[in-house]
């Protein structure tokens, strides 16, 4: 291996990133995609639109009705429709939730009849939709004890006690913020180095290589390295944001969050390097590299679904992709603060060199210094 | 006309022998989609639940035994809360109860018991709708009476199956990002090659070229999106279709085209694929972000709700869901044919005069 002519190969490419202004979208790619999401997750649903028609008109109903206006989850309105009217407005996605209080409520309950609320979600979005029916769920619980309470009935005597770890005040940005370190810092660097091999190919300068004394370790430093550079940078900017902008607690070791995301860092280039090697056009690997990354960096990150609740296939589809070993570190430094006391990140350290060494072979032995 | 043919014939042959191009599209609009929609499920289920008895008694197991499948996987016992504590730290146990000492004894006399719960709050809604379930479930378990019943009914998609909608809402993303990126390269791979000149010299009208060069993608992503509608989202999840499909369709030309006219924008401003690359996600994060799939509309920061307006993807997304799920019919869905064709016209003619500049 020859240093200089490594320098010499890697102030090319550099000069190349920065003539073609990649460079900018370098640094303005990962922010941008972390101002997004940040702000455009949010898995609490507030101002739920609900509609309650009230059929009984009493003392009881209207308290009924002023504990969900008094709750930041709905943005409540009390109307004289028609239940079906009401069920069309879901239709026409004009409203959330529709909750029926039947007439005679209050005269049922005094003469400790059964009395049925019903309420209609609108099921479109899965995800808020079961959600508000934890909302709604939560409200009518909470007025039906009290109620019990005032008419004497058996008090209940287990009463929970709970205790949110990690994120007491429960906030979204502190559960999804650090996940999307994990994607961004998978797709950005990626999408990067896809086009480093290719675009040679496509362009017929490959040529320069194949004829040319450098060898294929030098090529793959010459070219790895300086992508890697400018995007270490985006590690501390991407932590700034978190923590500043934010105001993501961390309660681990920064040490360890650096280590961790630069190895990551390497495993995301490797993937794009690998891409880079099998395709033949530019296109391709473009589309290969955002469909390989952004899908498992979303959905298998334990961001919107926490990996022990996963099942069968889903379950080992998420070990296989390196985001959930990075990103159960990087919850742990931000939220947990555990660092290297704890066994499984010491492993799942060891899993991400693992995974970044056997990547970056398998580049360079599909790398081949000839015509195929 | 028959020009106009034959660029379109040119088009879809250069991307038909291209393979792997043909193999990266084909994927995305199927293997893709399904490993998304068969990833996730988003309600609480499989919950992973530790718990530790200090005392004894049978009331702790009895409560136990109402965590069952498929909320919850089957609770884990551990020896001492420390060891608990260690488990939920590593994310293996997403809630954990604690039975102290006193608990059946409290019970016994009636003076009221407390049950400790931790949740990992990381998770945050799985969090709060396990917390809810369990104060459901203790409820029942004491025969408490409360003459008040609440009777949910989710409708459209009564289990709150997140298969659909999430192999569905990738589709739609699958849809845009394709669409920009073919779209944009298709014009951009000509000036990297260097056969814009070429072009630039064909006895053809440039505003032929353009649109049949849109056009040939535009078909490519409709087809792409017959085969997922008809293979993943039909076949394999099962996506009811309440409304009309004739509808969905169309609204999916029309969004086609808008998307087809920024990539045309994008094609005019950069000068290689790299940049294309770049570009499109620069501006796909947002229009999928402000579309309000993945949160509600209403729950965005105001600024992002005004802004939202302008995201086609937010009226595709609505309009497709209240066609597929909702069942709403034609006079229903007029807002977001609007949407969809207004946004369309206007990103559709600044793409193409910006594109148009060129020839």
């Amino acid at each position: 291996m020859r240093t200089s002519v490594i320098k010499a190969y890697m102030q090319k490419e550099f000069k190349d990133l920065v003539r073609t202004k990649m460079i900018y979208l370098v640094y303005l790619l990962p922010t941008m995609i972390l101002l997004l999401f940040g702000y455009g997750i949010r898995l609490e649903v507030t101002g739920a639109r609900t509609i309650i028609i009230d059929q009984d008109q009493s003392r009881f109903s209207k308290e009924l009705i002023d504990k969900c206006t008094h709750s930041k989850y709905f943005n409540t309105k009390v109307l004289l429709i028609s239940p079906n009217e009401g069920l069309h407005r879901i239709k026409q996605a004009k409203t959330d939730i529709l909750l029926i209080i039947p007439p005679h409520f209050e005269h049922d309950l005094l003469h400790g009849q059964k009395s049925e609320l019903a309420a209609f979600i609108d099921g479109a979005f899965p995800l808020r939709a079961t959600t508000m029916q934890g909302y709604v769920e939560g409200v009518i619980l909470h007025a039906a004890k009290e109620l019990a309470q005032r008419f004497g009935l058996k008090h209940p005597l287990i009463t929970l006690n709970h205790r949110a770890l990690f994120n007491q005040a429960m906030r979204d940005e502190n559960a999804i913020v650090p996940g999307l370190i994990g994607l961004i810092m998978l797709v950005a660097p990626a999408l990067l180095s896809a086009l480093l091999i290719v675009k040679e190919k496509e362009m017929g300068t490959i040529f320069n290589f194949y004829a040319s004394p450098v060898k294929k370790s030098e090529f793959l430093i010459a070219k790895l390295t300086p992508v890697f550079l400018l995007h270490s940078i985006n590690i501390f900017i991407l932590f700034l944001w978190a923590t500043w902008w934010f105001g993501v607690p961390f309660r681990g070791s920064f040490g360890l969050y650096w280590i961790t995301s630069e190895l990551y860092l390497l495993i995301s280039l490797s993937i794009g390097l690998l891409v880079s090697i099998i395709t033949n056009r530019q296109i391709v690997a473009v589309v290969l590299t955002l469909i390989i990354t952004i899908i498992p960096g979303f959905l298998y990150s334990g961001m919107l679904m926490p990996i022990s609740s996963m099942v069968g296939e889903s379950y080992i589809e998420a070990h296989i992709f390196p985001v959930m070993y990075y990103n159960h570190i990087v919850y742990d430094t931000f939220l947990i603060g555990q660092g290297l006391e704890s066994m499984k990140n010491i492993l799942y350290l060891a899993i991400l060199a693992g995974y970044g060494t056997l990547l970056l072979i398998v580049g360079s032995l599909l790398l081949k210094k000839e015509l195929g | 006309m028959r020009s106009f043919w034959t660029v379109m014939a040119k088009e879809f042959l250069s991307f038909l022998r291209s393979w792997g191009l043909v193999a990266v599209v084909l994927y995305s609009f199927t293997l893709d989609v399904y490993i998304a929609g068969q990833g996730i499920e988003v309600k609480p289920r499989n919950v992973r639940v530790g718990y530790v008895i200090e005392g004894g008694g049978v009331l702790p197991q009895k409560i136990l035994s109402h965590l069952h499948a498929p909320e919850f996987q089957k609770p884990k016992w551990f020896a001492s809360q420390k060891e608990l504590q260690k488990a939920i730290f590593n994310k293996e146990i997403l809630v954990g109860l604690i039975f102290g000492h006193d608990f059946e004894k409290n019970i016994d006399s009636h003076k009221g018991a407390k049950l400790d719960v931790l949740l990992d709050a990381t998770a945050a809604s799985q969090a709060y709708i396990t917390l809810v379930y369990l104060q459901n479930t203790l409820l029942r378990l004491e025969n408490i009476h409360i003459p008040l019943k609440l009777k949910i009914h989710k409708l459209f998609n009564q289990n709150a199956d997140s298969h659909m909608f999430i192999s569905f809402a990738e589709m739609l993303s699958v849809i845009t990002m394709i669409g920009i990126i073919l779209t944009a390269a298709v014009f951009v791979k000509e000036k990297e090659d260097g056969t814009w000149d070429i072009m630039l010299l064909m006895p053809v009208d440039s505003r032929l070229v353009i649109l049949a060069k849109a056009a040939s993608q535009i078909a490519i992503v409709m087809g792409g999106i017959l085969i997922c509608v008809g293979f993943v989202l039909l076949g394999v999840f099962h996506v009811p279709i309440n409304g009309s499909f004739l509808a969905f369709m169309l609204l999916s030309l029309l969004y086609a085209f808008t998307i087809a006219g920024i990539g045309l924008f994008i094609a005019a401003a950069s000068h290689t694929i790299m940049e294309v690359a770049q570009l499109s996600v620069l501006i796909m994060m947002p229009l999928i972000f402000l579309s309000g799939a993945w949160t509600p509309i209403y729950s965005m920061h105001p600024i992002l709700q005004k802004l939202s307006v302008i995201s086609p993807l937010r009226y595709y997304i609505e309009g497709s869901e209240s066609i597929f799920f909702r069942g709403t019919g034609w006079s229903d869905l007029y807002p977001y044919f609007m949407g969809v064709s207004v946004l369309g016209i206007l990103t559709f003619w600044y793409g193409y005069r910006k594109i148009g500049r060129l020839f």
